[in-house]
């Protein structure tokens, strides 16, 4: 016999579910003995995988092997101890050889970290993507933002700006509570046809973001206003997602007003 | 190389053979090289480990093709890294080799669940990437691995000797 919630249960020790679920979870753990005892028990077994389980790193010799390989199919010949040589030395004083397995190198670390430019961008889409996921959409469910705004007071950083747009097409679904950046940024979810956009807001970092960007079919957009970075994110087209931060922009400058 | 590692640990897991996952792991690696334009999203790591997972699969039909090639016992794979480590203790060493047992006679859509959660740290839509199965698919595997290799320490924990110490 195992208890109906053992699936959830499982998915709050992974740390799969949001803030609430995994608050009512944790009252049901509370009287149900058997989720209790399940709890421990994933707590051992993933501890003695993770200090007992033989998981070496790959060998050197492996990695150097498959640097010439991928230096090769890039089209350089690439001379001997390539590998060496751009570890230890800078590229620019590396002449000939040096230089050309240092290029190469680059384009074999450049292709598996073709994400790094833009990391905030990447915690956005995740992010976005995570939302996205049954029943992570939305901490405060409301379309009120009388009940939206003050909820971000007691969870988030920031206070940003929060309307029903209904009429226009953008439906104020609720709010939620995101970690990057190092703070606990606002998120406002809003619903435009069978679209969901979540709409960012955190305090400006010095850097910033690109206005437009897309990432795996994503559209991200974001303004500034006064120190807070606004950033939509969205599968919904370009003028969707402007007509909506176009409604904000708007509602922020009413409010300095 | 960021992954390398990674894909290197989860092949030989795959695989229950270092050799055979530097083989996966090479193939692999070349694939993703040259796939390069195949990487949409933003997870490189989910992106090479689901490639390494592809290039077993071939490995396997290939082996499971030709007759020459009789495939490995299920619970074939080289003892631990042979190095002793001074650290380590007998007793521990006994658990390792235990635990990389048990672990390795699970059935693959098991054993790949676990490693990918626990060890590398994946979260449940990762892993459904990898895996290529549905969230909910990854949720009901996770659970019967983790209940399967949980079940199977214990019955050897109760039939084993006890450990002198």
């Amino acid at each position: 016999m195992q208890c109906a919630e053992s699936l959830r249960l499982q998915a709050y020790f992974d740390g799969e579910l949001d803030a609430l679920a995994a608050a009512a979870i944790e009252r049901h753990a509370e009287h149900c003995d058997e989720c209790r005892t399940l709890l421990t028990e994933l707590e051992e077994t993933r501890t003695r995988l993770r200090r007992e389980l033989d998981y070496p790193p790959a060998p050197p010799t492996l990695r150097a092997r498959i640097t010439r390989l991928l230096n090769e199919e890039s089209g350089v010949r690439a001379p001997r101890h390539a590998a060496a040589a751009w570890r230890t030395r800078p590229f620019w004083l590396g002449a000939g050889g040096g230089l050309v397995s240092a290029c190469a190198a680059g384009v074999v670390l450049f292709f598996l970290s073709a994400a790094a430019p833009g990391p905030v961008l990447d915690d956005l889409l995740a992010a976005h993507q995570r939302s996205l996921m049954p029943a992570h959409l939305t901490d405060v469910i409301s379309s009120d933002h009388h009940t939206v705004k003050p909820w971000f007071a007691g969870h988030a950083d920031v206070s940003p700006v929060v309307a029903d747009f209904a009429p226009q097409g953008y439906r104020l679904v609720g709010g939620r509570a995101d970690y990057f950046e190092h703070q606990r940024a606002a998120v406002v979810v809003y619903q435009h046809g069978a679209h969901v956009i979540n709409v960012f807001s955190f305090v400006a970092g010095r850097r910033n973001l690109p206005q437009f960007a897309t990432r795996g079919g994503y559209h991200l957009l974001a303004w500034r206003v006064g120190d807070l970075e606004y950033c939509a994110v969205s599968d919904a087209g370009w003028d969707e997602l402007q007509g909506l931060a176009r409604l904000l922009r708007d509602l922020a400058a009413q409010e300095v007003r | 190389m960021p992954h390398l590692d990674a894909a290197y640990r989860f092949a030989r897991w795959l695989t229950r053979s270092s050799a055979d996952a530097e083989d996966i792991v090479q193939e692999a690696m070349l694939r993703a090289f040259r796939g390069f334009e195949g990487l949409r999203g933003t997870d490189a790591k989910g992106w090479l480990l689901a490639i390494v997972r592809n290039c077993h699969a071939t490995a396997l039909k290939q082996r499971l093709r030709s007759a020459a090639a009789p495939l490995p016992p299920e619970t074939q794979f080289d003892p631990p890294s042979s190095a002793p480590d001074p650290q380590a203790a007998s007793i521990d060493q006994d658990e390792r080799r235990r635990l990389d047992r048990l672990l390795a006679a699970l059935p693959q859509e098991h054993r790949e669940v676990l490693l990918l959660r626990e060890l590398e740290d994946m979260s449940y839509r990762e892993i459904a990437a990898v895996t290529q199965v549905p969230i909910g698919t990854v949720m009901s595997r996770l659970a019967r691995a983790r209940a399967a290799l949980r079940g199977k320490y214990l019955e050897e924990e109760a039939g084993a000797p006890r450990a002198v110490r």
